[in-house]
């Protein structure tokens, strides 16, 4: 084996696959969050998360587009409407699906979101057979480039910046929610003990449904900010084909009840997914790695973890 | 007009009945002992009076008010409060935001009541930042009737409070339920342990769903029919 190694390039060995990695983790965050918000609440992995993400991509672009007999209007409004659909998806789902099952083993809960994913995936397709994409940051507010500034050449994207500082504020928003308000007192409340939050006179009716309208803010908020050109798209099935398993994991990476947890678990899935799929030709020996390395690597990390650290990487045990 | 009146109450769990249509009354400023084997139907009868367990058919009043049916929050703002079988504390929340919890349907009487609360068990004050799932049983039992009392209620319900504590415990346990009795609020205990004897002023005891003796505390002690009933 005589292969010649290229020289190192900070550009293409670290710095690209840095601000890749921050990018695709922040999306992966963001989904986070809303799973983790549901699994705090009723114990169960939500695999709807990602179609309120897409539900709210998808009525923001319609609306924006003035897509058959909807109005078109302006971003912001578009978005406004995005947000609700989101919030009035995860409430009927709340409604119809929760609520009865309430009292049920948690695996039925979950199977019932499975169908509740599927349903959306198939409206969404009725609705909106072809794809979109909505527009980025810089192209709403009118700048002439969608990057702040360059690092050694590599872009560094409104975009992005935007997804992260979301991410940020939405992750310490919940995290004061849950420590300094009554309403996010007794969501843990009835997350620890339901019968316990009953005695103390908490609605817990009341209580679910305020818990699955924040997800699907959350989601919506996911879903406007990510089907933006190069990656994501309006897509029916879009956000759970692409981002809701890898968000999964850095939920469960982040201690699948912290909230920071995710944050940082969705920031280091990405990361290690864009090193994994990085250039490392500069080393002897490497110039070709087969290319479904990011998933494995991704897989490989999260088992790891697990297994050196069940409650996860923030996660305490409750 | 007793504070609370119960009319051929009947309760149960999905279709097997428990209570079998039981009556009997509470006076405001009483402390009223509930006595009866494993599966008599204590807890059922307490919880139905709180709301958690649903009525099937017959009257809880109280002061003068129909409670059955009512949503649980209603029945704890109406002033009853229920300090559960088991403790059932929030593990993983703090003893001070576990009291807090227990005033969530009067918030604005935290302050004042958390300083009785407080006074009435020394031990939660100098744990108030320490997770209640780490406290001892009997902690745990104090922090339960400790958030009970937050709501300020007319009528407490305690189900089984000496259960896993040790004798010294129980008395101390014992004694600042006799004193929140002093205090005003009108107490119903369902005990397995005969020493709370001398505090009832009222004692019940429930066999089968059924009611077996209602009377006075003086008179239960001196028939002799508990020791019967616990030891056959
Ligand atoms: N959630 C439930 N589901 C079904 N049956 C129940 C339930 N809770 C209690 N039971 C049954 O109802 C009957 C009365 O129970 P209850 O808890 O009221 O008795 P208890 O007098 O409090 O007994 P203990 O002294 O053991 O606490 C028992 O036969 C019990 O098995
Ligand atoms: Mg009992």
């Amino acid at each position: 084996m005589t292969t010649l190694a290229t020289p190192f390039s900070a550009q293409v060995n670290l710095i690209q696959p840095i601000i890749d990695g921050l990018a695709h983790g922040a999306a992966y965050g963001l989904l986070g969050l809303g799973l983790v918000l549901i699994y705090k609440s009723n114990r169960i992995f939500n695999f709807a998360q990602g179609e309120f993400a897409g539900v709210g991509a998808l009525m923001t672009y319609m609306i924006y587009t003035g897509y058959s007999f909807l109005p078109k209007l302006p971003f912001g409004l578009a978005a406004v409407a995005g947000l609700l659909a989101g919030i009035l998806t995860a409430l009927a789902t709340e409604r119809a699906v929760i609520r009865p099952l309430f009292h049920r083993p948690r695996v039925v809960l979950v199977v019932g979101t499975v169908g509740v994913t599927l349903l959306l995936i198939g409206v969404e397709g009725l609705v909106f057979p072809r794809g979109g994409a909505l527009p980025t940051v810089d192209a709403v507010v009118g700048l002439d480039t969608p990057y702040l500034t360059k690092i050694d050449g590599v872009p560094l994207l409104y975009q992005n910046l935007l997804t992260l500082a979301v991410l940020a504020i939405l992750a310490v928003g919940a995290f004061l929610f849950f420590r300094h308000t009554n309403t996010g007192t007794a969501i843990l409340a009835v997350s620890q003990d339901s019968t316990a939050a009953r005695v103390v006179g908490i609605s817990i009716e009341r209580i679910s449904m305020i818990t699955w309208g924040i997800a699907g803010l959350l989601g919506g908020i996911a879903g406007i900010i990510l089907a933006v050109p190069p990656a994501g798209t309006v897509l029916p099935g879009a956000f759970t084909g692409t981002i809701l398993t890898v968000a999964f994991s850095a939920a469960v990476l982040g201690g699948m009840t912290s909230l920071p947890g995710a944050f940082a678990g969705g920031l280091l899935m990405g990361l290690i997914e864009a090193f994994a799929n990085a250039d490392y030709s500069f080393i002897p020996g490497l110039s070709s790695l087969p290319s479904a390395q990011s998933e494995v690597a991704v897989a490989v990390v999260l088992l790891l973890v697990l297994l050196a650290r069940p409650q996860g990487l923030l996660g305490r045990e409750v | 007009m007793s504070l609370l009146e119960i009319e051929n109450l009947r309760a149960g769990y999905g279709t097997m009945p428990v209570l079998q249509g039981i009556s009997f009354s509470v006076e405001a400023g009483e402390t009223t002992v509930m006595f009866g084997l494993n599966g008599a139907g204590k807890s059922t009868t307490v919880n139905a009076i709180a709301g958690l367990v649903e009525s099937w058919s017959g009257e809880i009043r109280f002061d003068g008010q129909r409670i059955d049916r009512r949503p649980m929050t209603d029945v704890v703002r109406s002033g009853i409060a229920l300090c559960p079988e088991g403790r059932r504390v929030f593990p993983g929340l703090s003893v001070r935001t576990n009291l807090e919890l227990g005033a969530w349907t009067r918030r604005s009487v935290t302050k004042e009541q958390m300083d009785l609360v407080m006074s009435y068990f020394p031990r939660l004050e100098e744990r108030a930042d320490q997770l209640a799932g780490t406290m001892s049983g009997g902690e745990q039992q104090m922090l339960a009737i400790g958030r009970a009392m937050m709501s300020k209620p007319r009528l407490l319900l305690i189900d089984e409070a000496s259960l896993g504590l040790s004798p010294a415990l129980t008395q101390i346990v014992f004694k600042v339920i006799s004193q929140i009795n002093a205090d005003g609020t009108t107490v119903i205990i369902v005990e397995q342990n005969v020493g709370v004897l001398p505090y009832a002023d009222q004692a019940i005891v429930m066999e089968k769903g059924t009611i077996t003796f209602d009377g006075r505390g003086k008179e239960l002690a001196a028939t002799g029919d508990l020791r019967e009933l616990y030891l056959g």
